[in-house]
């Protein structure tokens, strides 16, 4: 169930870009997993804008905005830091190495 | 063969185990340690797993001599426990499975060290008595389900004993069960505390107020408590430990014996931190033996929190078939024992 957010909420949007597509994907896909904690009042939409994290936030408060923001950047940074350590791996790297099951990727041909 | 990197992150230590097919290649662990007095916060404890787990993810690696490829399965600690430092290990262990492009399994924290016991001690179906800082259970394996026969109504035992420590000022390092412990040997002077046994269920916090009073008479104002006519005994430190420990872990130790009775079983496992406690263990084997059974236990590189115990336990689950969608793979603070279906044991 999403909270119940005023007409006129605050709200704020990030962008966060990544080095690849694939990176900024997998960074979509872990960080949507955790739902916002019911009494924090925060609405939170991630979405994908090729190698960017878009998420944007909606509250009732500043207050539990700014709670929400810090906590997701905790998390982000240590997804980013993860990624930092251990991405290394050949596709990783600029040049996406196209593979058949990747069919998520293909529709996105924007990627270059 | 299934080859598995477990993280554990529910309480104040971190660490990464690895395993394949139950043998023990990597078991690194870091704990958060506060000083005298000062028990652990959720923000605080977060932010130490935050700068610990990298490396501890390197280093287990090194001490495998693995690659990533090499790995089935990467594990991690769903809950029960607190949420900030479980969110740590989960969102490290949800990247890594996406960069490395490995399975991804939540693994509940109390199988984890009820499957760690039975592999290191080759305990077959035991009665588990799992003891530690945020749990406190008698368990017995049924049809497919870890089932509880008898738990704490209040705080864990290892709670009781946390916050003992703090109040009379022991060290956190390592443990304040292990310095209750060790204060313990030098004293032999019983103080009859209350003894709270209901049914298979066990309480603690009324004891913990109790032995309070006792540490610090007159810290807190008792409204309803009359004027006592007796002048107050001081006892020393260590008569309250060594006082604590005996009552709380006889009252273990009542209800793991009513388990083996009802079950019909000779065997005890004991895990969890508060599980590598000598004396607690000394009195479980007294009684195992009088009823001529066997007590298993281990010691504290597999009893307190690790990330082998998760490793292992979901190896076992992946061996069995359990898999995990991504989206599937957040924490919660609540999770209960027998909630999972054990879908490797056979028996």
């Amino acid at each position: 169930m999403m909270p119940q957010i005023a007409n006129k909420p605050n709200e704020s949007t990030i962008r966060v870009p990544f080095e690849t597509p694939r990176l900024a994907e997998i960074a979509y896909r872990v960080l949507s997993v955790d739902q916002e904690p019911r009494r924090n009042f925060v609405q939170k939409t991630l979405s994908l804008d090729g190698d960017v994290l878009v998420v944007h936030f909606q509250a009732d408060q500043v207050k539990s905005l700014r709670t929400a923001i810090t906590s997701f950047f905790e998390s982000l940074l240590l997804c980013q830091d993860t990624i930092k350590q251990f991405g290394d791996s050949p596709e990783d790297k600029p040049i996406h190495a196209s593979t058949e099951d990747d069919a998520g990727a293909q529709s996105g041909s924007d990627s270059a | 063969m299934v080859c598995a990197l477990g993280i554990e992150g529910s309480a104040n230590k971190i660490g990464i185990g690895i395993i394949r097919d139950g043998v023990v290649l990597a078991n690194v662990r870091r704990t958060y340690i506060t000083p005298p007095g000062e028990g652990f916060l959720p923000k605080e404890t977060a932010k130490h797993h935050r700068e610990a787990i990298l490396g501890l993810v390197k280093a287990s690696l090194k001490e495998a001599q693995l690659e990533p490829k090499d790995l089935d399965v990467i594990c991690y600690t769903k809950g029960p426990g607190m949420a900030p430092p479980l969110l740590v290990g989960a969102i490290v262990a949800r990247t890594l499975s996406l960069l490395w492009d490995i399975p991804l399994l939540g693994v509940n924290h109390c199988i984890g060290h009820i499957e760690m016991g039975r592999l290191i001690t080759g305990a077959q179906n035991p009665i588990v008595l799992y003891v530690s800082g945020g749990n406190t259970q008698v368990i017995a394996y049924s049809n497919q389900r870890y089932r509880i026969f008898g738990e704490t109504i209040d705080i864990a035992v290892g709670n009781c004993l946390d916050r003992f420590a703090r109040i009379i000022k022991l060290s956190n390092d390592p443990s304040p069960g292990y310095n209750i412990e060790q204060l313990a040997k030098l004293s032999n002077r019983y103080i009859k505390l209350p003894y709270v046994v209901k049914g298979m269920d066990v309480s603690f916090s009324g004891i913990l107020s109790y032995i309070e009073d006792l540490a610090e008479p007159g810290r807190r104002q008792n409204k309803r408590k009359k004027p006592q006519e007796e002048e107050i005994i001081n006892y020393s430190q260590a008569d309250l430990c060594y006082s604590l420990q005996e009552t709380i872990f006889a009252m273990l130790v009542e209800i793991t014996e009513r388990a083996m009775a009802h079950c019909g079983s000779n065997e005890v496992l004991i895990v969890g931190g508060v599980g590598c406690n000598e004396r607690l263990q000394e009195m479980m084997r007294i009684m195992c033996e009088e009823r001529g059974g066997k007590l298993f236990a281990t010691d504290e590189r597999y009893c307190i929190d690790n990330g082998l115990m998760i490793a292992h336990a979901g190896a076992e689950m992946f061996r069995s078939g359990t898999r995990m969608p991504l989206e599937e793979a957040f924490v919660t603070q609540r999770f209960r024992t027998d909630e999972v279906l054990v879908s490797w044991r056979e028996d």
